[in-house]
């Protein structure tokens, strides 16, 4: 070849080498671009990225607060739960290691056959849980052998322990699930799965002062989730203690005095509205809850025609009965239509425009005034009574006595009760008031209605001289004042005249509840029954005497101690027990009795 | 210009023969230097990527490999006479080409793909065998019919089909890096040589019109890496993990990176692939914009060393054999880094000189060597470098 045609090449391929290297220049400059674009420009938003990588955050509960009442007895505890978890790379093989496990914690075959299956889908390293809920002797037997188990490890969570079981259980409440309305209320709290909320009592209504605050583990992790090691340690705020103002010794007492009856048992201190007792029966143990029903077990429950969860002091709508003319006497007195010595005849029954209004003794109490009529009960004379006032009076004086209206205590789902009006029945009824319905009104029947603890209220009104305070459950802290509702004033006068009828039907011999006096202590108290169905009654005015339990009249009791100046109030309902004097007095005189031994007897 | 008058580019009649002294002394140390700096750089970026005391041994393994892809380098371009390798260019590429067909039928599977011979207790990667001999014989080709001016297609049959053939089996291993790669190298070296334009488009055309074709011939996972490249986060999980990881990684290392050893995505296992194939993403998460510049670099240094010499062969086949082998290094590089910052498709192509790897490393060693050995006979020695 001819060295032109050699030079020629080289001069040709030197310019098409030129073309070759300007592309792999080109593709360079793309990759530094690149480069550039990534590192330099979006560099902080892909540091973040591999940061949210990199980091794992691991709550760690908090302790929820105790709940103590007011001597400091522990009414609701965290206990440890302990459950029994493996990992699985440590443990050899797995199926042997259960099968030793199962000598000690009872793991049934299909158990077993299950925790292999459940291992074959998660990753190794992460732990197992074997067994959940142990008992302390499962627990011993494990630990003391731990080093004989690879990769077995007891971890314990803390669970809510009830240590008086059902005792104040209403009170207390439980905790649950919670529910698209608990997120709703809670919504600075980002609840996990796995995390229980109150359902109901304080631990309800004080979630947030038990809750505490959750803490944060920062845990660095790599791809597959393995933990690294810690980076950072946010510790958990533990939930505040919580004082009740209940004494469990007085619960108690209440509790048993009402025995296997239905009912509802509130003790109150009128001088500040702090709740001593309140129990409603039939009862269910807050510690089910924790274990966890079965379907059957939520089912009996649910199903339960007594409804154990309803707590019936707060959420029980009862006709007051005779004990409503506490507040139809102390509006006669307010008004000044009531003369106490002024007397009216009690023929057994009031004609009303040719319609009979009975009074309970079918043969009549004769001549009575205020106290006679008060003590035994009169309702002749409190028809009369209601007449002279009108319905607007009596419900002037019932509402501000705390009737008709929510207390305001610290519990979910309280019942307002119903004091009628003239408004409330146009506005419900269409029609317009009838005088009849006002009578009945006075003896506490018709449409009122009131919840065992508004009648606790009402009558803590009346013994502290005018005062309505909000129901208390939270223990007032030192220096702290109780709060007050309403404030009436009534006049000595008028709470000696009180005074007087209410300790009569205790101390009176022909008073409703002279069988249910202390010794050594004075009290004043008034009985009531309260019509479940209306009577039937023969032309003659016989009571048919039914047997049908379901429709007994509820016995009630309201009553005060010692009556020249109270320190408790005890209201009780018993359902379908028949004569508040002979089913309902008896459990309030065992709860006095009890509150008079322990704090002493005189004022 | 030329010593003893002998032709420059002619193919040449009468073979040189020099003495060691002249062969060590010709030895373009220069480019020794520089592949030895980026390899070094490499065994640090490994020493991390590995986990630093806990797979010691495979950096072990890479610092013996690397040294045995030197000595390779020295023995290629030193030991061989003027020449042999294109004297067995034409036997070298029809054993090569044996061998992918053997491959094809009875060749061991890994990782899904057909892609190695078991040769007694060593594997044999055919296609490695192929990309030095397709360099090989396409030079030699255009240097037995050397021919000034701009190549048409009957110049250009017999080479398209000796880069097409090999392409096609190794798509069906199937290996798209390697078969890109391949495609890549002779196609440069049919540029250099002198394709004519109107080829070229015609060329340029029918990949377009094929485009189509050739997807529906991919298999699922390739047609998965193409998709995905464009949109990672359609498939965080899955296939898109690698780009987004990676991507991640490399734009975390900011400008300076997080420091040696202290890539949270590296050394966390979130980095697939980090010390073969996504090294780059190592060394661009530790050290930052400032490490993976430095690095590319290296490589253009290295690229321009290369080309360099192309100015000093003496014939049409020393000159493409430099252009084949340069061009080798550079798509290789170019294919890794694209893919690992997500700019091309994920294919398994090795970074040269870093990922850990044998055999991509004693190929390339080898394809330098070849390119040091037109250097040594270089007939304009003392005039350039």
């Amino acid at each position: 070849m001819l060295d032109d045609d050699r030079e020629q090449f080289r001069g040709d391929a030197r310019r098409r080498l030129l073309l070759v290297g300007g592309g792999l220049g080109l593709g360079f400059f793309f990759l530094g671009a690149r480069l550039f674009h990534l590192q330099v420009m979006r560099g902080g938003e892909y540091r973040t990225l591999a940061e949210d990588n990199r980091i794992s955050l691991k709550p760690i509960s908090a302790q929820r607060g105790r709940i103590f009442d007011r001597e400091n007895r522990l009414l609701v505890e965290n206990s440890p739960d302990y459950e029994v978890v493996v990992i699985p790379e440590l443990s050899g093989s797995l199926r042997m290691l259960l099968k030793r496990l199962s000598r000690y914690i009872e793991l049934s075959e299909e158990e077993i056959k299950h925790l292999l299956q459940m291992a074959r889908k998660q990753r190794s390293f992460l732990p197992l849980r074997v067994k959940s809920h142990l008992t302390w002797e499962q627990v011993g037997s494990i630990e003391v052998r731990i080093h004989e188990f690879p990769g077995v490890d007891l971890q314990s969570q803390s669970v809510r322990s009830y240590p008086f079981d059902a005792l104040a259980c209403h009170i207390l409440g439980y905790l649950g699930e919670p529910s698209d309305n608990d997120r709703k209320r809670f919504s600075r709290v980002s609840f996990r799965s796995g995390d229980l909320v109150g359902k109901s009592g304080v631990e309800q209504r004080f979630e947030e002062t038990l809750r505490g605050r959750e803490g944060v583990l920062e845990m660095e992790v790599n791809a597959v989730g393995r933990h690294v090691r810690e980076l950072h340690r946010n510790p958990p705020e533990s939930g505040e203690d919580l004082q009740l103002t209940l004494d469990m010794d007085l619960q108690r007492e209440a509790q048993e005095a009402l025995g296997g009856e239905m009912g509802a048992v509130v003790a109150i201190d009128p001088n500040n509205g702090e709740i001593l007792a309140m129990v409603s029966t039939p009862t269910f143990d807050p510690n089910q809850f924790i274990r966890g029903f079965t379907h059957a077990q939520w089912q009996e429950v649910m199903n339960d025609p007594n409804r154990p969860l309803i707590n019936k002091a707060v959420q029980g709508h009862y006709p007051p009965g005779s004990t409503f003319k506490i507040v139809t006497a102390m509006a006669g007195l307010v008004s000044g239509k009531l003369d106490p010595r002024e007397t009216v005849p009690c023929g057994g029954f009031l004609l009303k425009e040719e319609q009979r209004f009975y009074c309970w003794r079918r043969h009549g109490h004769g001549n009575v005034a205020l106290h006679q009529a008060f003590t035994q009960s009169c309702d002749v004379y409190f028809y009369k009574l209601a007449e002279r006032l009108g319905i607007d009076a009596i419900e002037r004086q019932a509402r501000k006595m705390g009737l008709g209206g929510l207390t305001g205590i610290d519990l979910e789902g309280e019942r307002p009760g119903l004091i009628p009006s003239r408004t409330w029945k146009r506005k419900i009824f269409k029609s317009s008031w009838f005088p009849g319905e006002t009578y009945i009104t006075g003896i506490g029947q018709g449409y009122v209605l009131t919840t065992p603890l508004q009648l606790a209220v009402m009558v803590s009104c009346m013994a502290n001289g005018g005062t309505v305070y909000r129901p208390l459950l939270r223990k007032l802290q030192p220096g702290q004042e109780p709060e007050v509702v309403t404030r009436n004033y009534f006049s000595a006068h008028h709470m000696e005249i009180m005074r007087q009828c209410l300790e009569g039907v205790v101390h009176d011999p022909n008073g409703t509840a002279y069988k249910s006096r202390l010794e050594g202590v004075r009290s004043g108290g008034k009985t009531g029954t309260s019509q479940v169905a209306r009577h039937k009654r023969e032309k003659s005015g016989q009571i048919i005497k039914t047997t049908n339990e379901k429709l007994q009249d509820h016995a009630l009791y309201v009553c005060l101690a010692p009556v020249d100046r109270p320190r408790i109030v005890v209201a009780v309902i018993v359902e379908h027990g028949g004569h508040g004097g002979s089913a309902a007095a008896p459990v309030a005189k065992r709860v006095l009795e009890r509150f008079f031994s322990k704090y002493g007897g005189t004022t | 210009m030329n010593e003893g008058g002998k032709p420059l580019l002619d193919g040449g009649s009468g073979a040189v023969s020099l003495g060691w002294a002249d062969r060590l002394r010709r030895f373009p140390w220069s480019l020794m230097l520089l592949l030895l700096l980026t390899i070094c750089l490499g065994f640090g970026v490994l020493f991390s990527a590995v986990g630093g005391e806990h797979n010691q041994w495979l950096f072990w393994r890479q610092v013996i490999q690397s040294g045995f892809g030197l000595g390779i380098m020295l023995f290629v371009a030193l030991v061989a006479g003027e020449r042999l390798y294109k004297r067995f260019a034409y036997l070298f590429y029809s054993g090569s080409l044996i061998l992918l067909a053997v491959t094809m039928v009875a060749g061991s599977v890994g990782m899904g793909a057909r892609r190695w011979l078991e040769v007694g207790f060593f594997r044999l990667q055919t296609s490695e065998l192929m990309k030095v001999a397709l360099i090989l014989a396409l030079a030699r080709y255009f240097q037995d019919h050397a021919k000034n001016g701009s190549l048409g297609w009957r110049d250009l049959g017999v080479p398209f089909l000796m880069i097409i053939l090999p392409v096609v089996f190794i798509i069906k291993q199937p290996d798209l890096g390697t078969a890109v790669l391949l495609a890549g190298v002779g196609f440069a070296m049919i540029v250099v040589a002198g394709i004519s334009w109107k080829v070229m488009l015609t060329l340029a055309l029918l990949f377009g019109a094929s485009m189509p074709l050739a997807w529906n011939g991919l298999h699922a996972y390739q047609k998965q890496r193409i998709i995905t490249l464009f949109s990672p986060e359609r498939d965080p999980l899955g296939s898109g993990y690698h780009i987004i990881q990676s991507k991640i990684a490399v734009g975390s290392g900011g400008v300076t990176g997080k420091g040696f050893m202290a890539g949270s995505q590296s050394q966390l296992d979130f980095l697939p692939e980090r010390h073969t194939d996504f090294i780059f993403s190592v060394l661009a998460e530790e050290w930052g914009f400032v490490g993976g510049v430095t690095l590319l670099v290296m490589y253009i240094l290295i690229i321009l060393r290369a080309l360099l010499i192309s100015e000093m062969a003496n014939d049409r086949f020393g000159l493409l054999t430099v252009v084949g082998a340069t061009m080798l290094f550079a798509i290789q590089v170019l294919v890794n880094v694209g893919m690992v910052v997500g700019l091309l498709p994920v294919v398994g192509v090795p970074l040269p000189l870093v990922s850990y790897g044998g055999s991509s490393m004693v190929t390339l060693m080898i394809a330098m060597g070849l390119l040091a050995h037109v250097s040594l006979y270089s007939r304009q020695h003392g005039r350039s470098v």
